[in-house]
């Protein structure tokens, strides 16, 4: 999502986007560079492609929290959602591929935000595998689980903007009685939330920052005007900056969203196939079960310990 | 604990704990029962190994590890002839040139390595240092009187002690009698009221009780105040040296929030936050929990970071 040239870098934030950009570009070409000795480059995703099936994954995991059973608290969803989109900063989908990464954010945000949920019954939530496949995906995430964690940096708790949410709308009901019935403007900022989660929203403004945008967005949909709530009680009376980086940073989110497309079909599953490939061409040779931590020595995995005792055997 | 069982009878070993095995210099192990058994006549092979053994050979087994037990038989017997001592060598290197030699042979001894051309060894060495050896045996048997002599003297003085605090208490028993019966003697003859002797004889055995206890601290003489200062020490009355230091001073603490300020978690309920929250149920509030913490919270993260940073 390039900014647009006519566009002037002046914010903090078209720099952070510039940058996030510029990670995601860097982490494709790192990839790229590293598969691409064996001379197979037609074979390898480019940048746009990546993106297409990071949004296509990115719905499939936001369809599967969703239809989670038992429910899913949305603070879950939101955690889930943005540990996939930190970990896709860094690294290239040929790498590691997103469907098992889906998942072990999934499980990770249940586990980090204290939604207890028994690993069986998570794979059971997987309604198109037989039991077998449950149990082999299960045991895909378990070996993810902490390179996902590393990659993350440990940096595990996520603030998504739902509870910030509330404490506006709380703020509202109590200050600001002009407003007559602020629970109008729940359901509408809910689906701006969720429209948001989807963009890059989350890495670039602080949740409060897109609670309150949410919120604005949805007074002014509904023909409400509150600028007097942000001039009175937010105290931003004095300082007539900080409304106008407001609007700015409201401008520039609600332009994010626009530009969000849903990923077209006969493109998915074109990129689709290729990432296959790829992951089939490459990620054999180490043993089709990448083992993403296991290089660096400190895990002993069950499939070692194995390979060690045939060894003594035959000794 | 009882690591294998009897490599004859097996089970035996499981069944009766107190049941002790036996080595002897080949080595391997039998318990009691099968040792009597096989070595009625007194002398007959080994039953792995096939060695001829005498039954006297046979020692109780004192470590898991039959191999270490027959290692040590081996070193008491052979430390018997090596027996030279740390300054009958001219230099360091030399007695440790010795040991290694004694080790070697150990080693030999323990696992049968080149049998015959140990035993050679050790006649060798007997032939040459015959009066070394038979002087350096006098030397240790006079060493060993001299240990048992110690443990004497101490176990006389346990001896002792044990004695004189036993006399001490009959002699304070004896004394508490004559009491009593001083007591019955005086009541039975003088004419004075029994109040007054009653009263008396309280203080006779008072006084003796207090005794009692003087004579036993009279025994802990204690050389150190219980500050640690000891007894006779001189202590200047010397005032101390002031050591001035800044005082510290409470800062509470200060976030920058980057937002709008959150009123307080008391001032909530006045303020009418409290009527927008879900009320705690009366399960929550047995743990602590009340409806402000909540809403504190809620409001605390919708107001920090509202304001854009300023670089």
């Amino acid at each position: 999502m390039a900014v647009d040239e006519g566009e002037h870098i002046g914010t903090i934030t078209d720099v952070v986007h510039y940058a996030l950009e510029k990670l995601r570009c860097e982490a494709n070409t790192k990839c790229y560079n590293k598969l691409s000795t064996s001379g197979k480059e037609s074979m390898l995703l480019g940048r746009y492609e990546e993106q297409v099936l990071f949004r296509y994954y990115e719905k499939r995991l936001l369809d599967f929290c969703n239809a989670f059973k038992p429910t899913m608290p949305k603070a879950v969803v939101g955690t889930a959602i943005m540990f996939f989109r930190r970990f896709y900063l860094n690294n290239s989908l040929m790498e590691y591929h997103p469907r098992i990464i889906m998942l072990t954010c999934a499980y990770l945000s249940c586990k980090v935000d204290e939604f207890n949920v028994s690993s069986t019954q998570f794979v059971g939530n997987l309604l198109q595998e037989t039991p077998a496949g449950q149990e082999r995906v299960l045991e895909q995430i378990l070996e993810f689980e902490l390179l996902l964690i590393q990659q993350l940096n440990f940096h595990l708790v996520v603030h998504t903007p739902y509870r910030p949410m509330e404490g506006l709308l709380i703020d509202i009901k109590t200050r600001y009685p002009p407003l007559e019935n602020p629970e109008s403007l729940r359901k509408s900022a809910d689906d701006f939330l969720t429209r948001a989660n989807t963009t890059d929203a989350g890495l670039l403004f602080a949740p409060s920052q897109i609670a309150l945008i949410a919120i604005l967005n949805s007074a002014s949909r509904a023909g409400l005007n509150m600028d007097s709530y942000l001039s009175e009680c937010m105290g931003m009376k004095d300082n007539r900056e900080y409304i106008v980086k407001l609007n700015e940073s409201m401008r520039r989110m609600k332009k994010l969203i626009k530009d969000y497309e849903l990923p077209k079909a006969e493109e998915v599953s074109a990129y689709k196939e290729k990432l296959e490939r790829v992951h089939l061409e490459f990620n054999t040779s180490t043993n089709k079960r990448k083992r993403g931590y296991e290089e660096d020595g400190h895990v002993a995995k069950i499939q070692c310990r194995t390979e060690d005792e045939e060894w003594t055997d035959e000794d | 604990m009882d690591d294998q069982g009897c490599p004859r009878c097996k089970t035996t070993k499981y069944r009766n704990p107190s049941l002790k095995l036996m080595v002897n210099v080949c080595g391997h192990t039998l318990c009691e029962n099968c040792v009597d058994m096989l070595f009625v006549r007194g002398s007959g092979n080994c039953v792995q190994c096939d060695t001829p053994l005498r039954k006297s050979n046979f020692r109780v087994q004192l470590f898991e590890d039959p191999a270490v037990d027959k290692e040590v038989e081996i070193r008491k017997k052979l430390l018997k002839t090596f027996n030279k001592r740390d300054f009958d060598f001219p230099s360091l290197a030399a007695y440790n040139d010795y040991l290694e030699k004694i080790e070697e042979i150990v080693y030999n001894q323990t696992n049968n390595v080149e049998v015959e051309g140990t035993k050679q060894i050790i006649e060798q060495y007997q032939r040459e240092n015959r009066e070394v050896i038979q002087r350096n045996k006098v030397k240790l048997t006079r060493e060993q009187e001299e240990l048992e002599e110690m443990l004497l003297l101490e176990q006389q003085g346990t001896e002792q002690r044990r004695l004189d605090l036993l006399q001490d208490e009959q002699r304070q028993l004896q004394a508490k009698r004559k009491n009593k019966q001083a007591l019955l003697d005086e009541l039975e003859r003088s004419r004075v009221p029994a109040t007054i002797l009653l009263a008396q004889h309280k203080d006779r055995v008072a006084q003796l009780e207090t005794q009692i206890e003087k004579q036993k601290q009279a025994v802990k003489t204690s050389t150190v105040f219980s500050t640690g200062i000891l007894m006779g020490q001189t202590v200047s009355l010397q005032p101390m040296a002031k050591i001035e230091e800044v005082l510290y001073r409470y800062q509470p603490l200060f976030i920058e929030t980057y937002g709008p300020p959150v009123p307080e978690l008391d001032h909530l309920g006045r303020l009418g936050y409290l009527k927008h929250v879900r009320a705690a149920l009366p399960q929550d509030t047995a743990g602590g929990y009340s409806s402000g913490l909540a809403c504190h919270r809620a409001l605390q993260d919708a107001f920090s970071g509202l304001f854009p940073i300023q670089f």
